[in-house]
């Protein structure tokens, strides 16, 4: 079986380039979509959630906020806002920040940016959920 | 002619000129390596970005394309309307031409508008101080933003880009311009002026709808995509902007502050020799003195 060409990019960094990746499984707008070697063509926006790859018979995780696939011929390139390996997240400062944005949402001060308290919210729970699949596997 | 003192004076204080601008130097060095690493790292992302769309464009019905909402980024409604330019300088000086240049870029520029009302975002606080000074043009500063060398980030960019949307379909602009110094080298920066929106103009070597239909999967629809595609791409744009401009002017600051310490040593060193002569030419003076008033005594 053939192999995908994984390559992730945000603005200021790449995370991965060039990886080969035996599946993949994107958070696409729609609903989580899995990819295997010989995929029809697609490009798909993303949500923000959690990227899963395996490589080698071993499963990585990976956030991302927000973004684009592209994937042709085996390659799949994913370009999003933001993303972090599993092992850059970390849970405290990920239950800290859910607090914040839950409590800026529930006190709805006058200067509440809902846009943003929710957006950081999401962020919160997907590292969290991240945080969680650390645990369960021992990574 | 100078006294003594005042040359070990005059020489003391060039010192200390030269240990700052030394300092500067060495500041500028350890950070240019960063900043040239961070725009290495952020060209990947743009060039996809830009494949992306290209891709997108070429398979978008002309039709559905001249009427998806992000038409307007690629030609603009309104020819006849005003214009829009980003200024991109630094927050401080004592980097060499960087800054003077783009002001007079700039001045060249309002000039030709003709009449024509400019919109302007200014990055960085030479630009906008510069700017605020001129006098009987017809200028509108719509935003600005400074204190962000030399730490740029994307959010940054986030901020200049969104308030660049909403200036270009509020103001219902023709064109767009990008003045800033492109990173060309450790010793060179480009002076650069681009059209930037509206975009068919930087993607008008991208082929044109093939009528072939390619067997892609789109989700969403194509329209959606390209709509958040281009609004990603106008920040990676301006990040990239950012980061050239940023690693130019440590560039700059470097490549001044070398030639500022190389000169006060050479004053130094023409100053020290001043000061020995002035000193010979004392005790010389003395000398003599000594001898003629001993002589004197012989007699």
């Amino acid at each position: 079986m053939g192999k995908i060409n994984l390559t992730v990019l945000t603005p200021d960094r790449v995370l991965i380039s060039g990886l080969e990746a035996d599946s993949l499984v994107l958070p696409a707008y729609g609903g989580e979509l899995g990819v295997l070697p010989g995929h029809a063509p697609l490009v798909a926006q993303l949500k923000e959630g959690i990227l899963k790859y395996k490589s080698g018979g071993k499963e990585e995780f990976l956030s991302v906020f927000w973004g684009f696939a592209y994937i042709e011929k085996d390659k799949a390139v994913i370009l999003t806002e933001m993303a972090e390996m599993l092992k850059e997240i970390s849970e405290e400062r990920a239950r800290q920040e859910y607090q914040r944005a839950k409590d800026a949402i529930n006190m709805k001060g006058a200067d509440l940016d809902l846009d943003s308290a929710q957006a950081s919210l999401k962020k919160a729970v997907v590292r969290m959920k991240l945080a969680e699949i650390r645990k369960n596997k021992n990574i | 002619m100078a006294s003594l003192r005042d040359i070990r004076k005059h020489i003391k204080s060039i010192k200390s000129i030269k240990q700052i601008t030394y300092a500067m130097k060495m500041v500028a060095a350890a950070r240019i390596k960063k900043a040239q690493s961070s725009m290495l790292s952020a060209r990947p992302y743009a060039f996809e970005m830009e494949k992306a769309i290209n891709m997108l464009r070429c398979e978008m019905a002309e039709d559905d394309f001249k009427n998806s909402s992000s038409y307007k980024f690629f030609e603009t409604s309104n020819p006849s309307g005003d214009i829009g330019l980003v200024l991109v300088t630094s927050d401080k000086g004592l980097c060499g031409a960087f800054n003077a240049s783009i002001i007079k870029k700039s001045i060249s520029f309002i000039k030709s508008a003709e009449g024509k009302k400019i919109h302007i975002i200014t990055v960085g606080k030479k630009g906008r101080d510069f700017l605020r000074r001129i006098k009987n043009a017809n200028l509108n500063f719509y935003y600005e933003i400074f204190g962000i060398f030399p730490k740029v980030n994307y959010t940054h960019s986030n901020l200049i880009a969104e308030n660049l949307i909403k200036m270009y379909s509020e103001k219902k602009l023709s064109k767009v311009y990008f003045i800033y110094n492109e990173f060309k080298s450790m010793i060179s920066q480009e002076l650069k002026e681009e059209v930037f929106l509206p975009l068919n103009l930087r993607f008008e070597s991208a082929k044109k709808h093939t009528g072939r239909i390619s067997d892609f999967y789109f989700e969403p629809s194509k329209e959606k995509l390209l709509e958040g595609l281009i609004e990603r791409y106008i920040k990676s744009q301006i990040y990239r902007m950012l980061l050239e401009s940023q690693a130019a002017e440590l560039s700059a600051r470097m490549n001044a502050m070398e030639n500022a310490s190389k000169n006060a040593g050479e004053l130094i060193d023409g100053l020290t020799l001043k000061m020995n002569k002035t000193r010979q030419a004392m005790i010389t003076t003395e000398l003599n003195e000594i001898v003629s008033g001993a002589g004197a005594l012989e007699e």
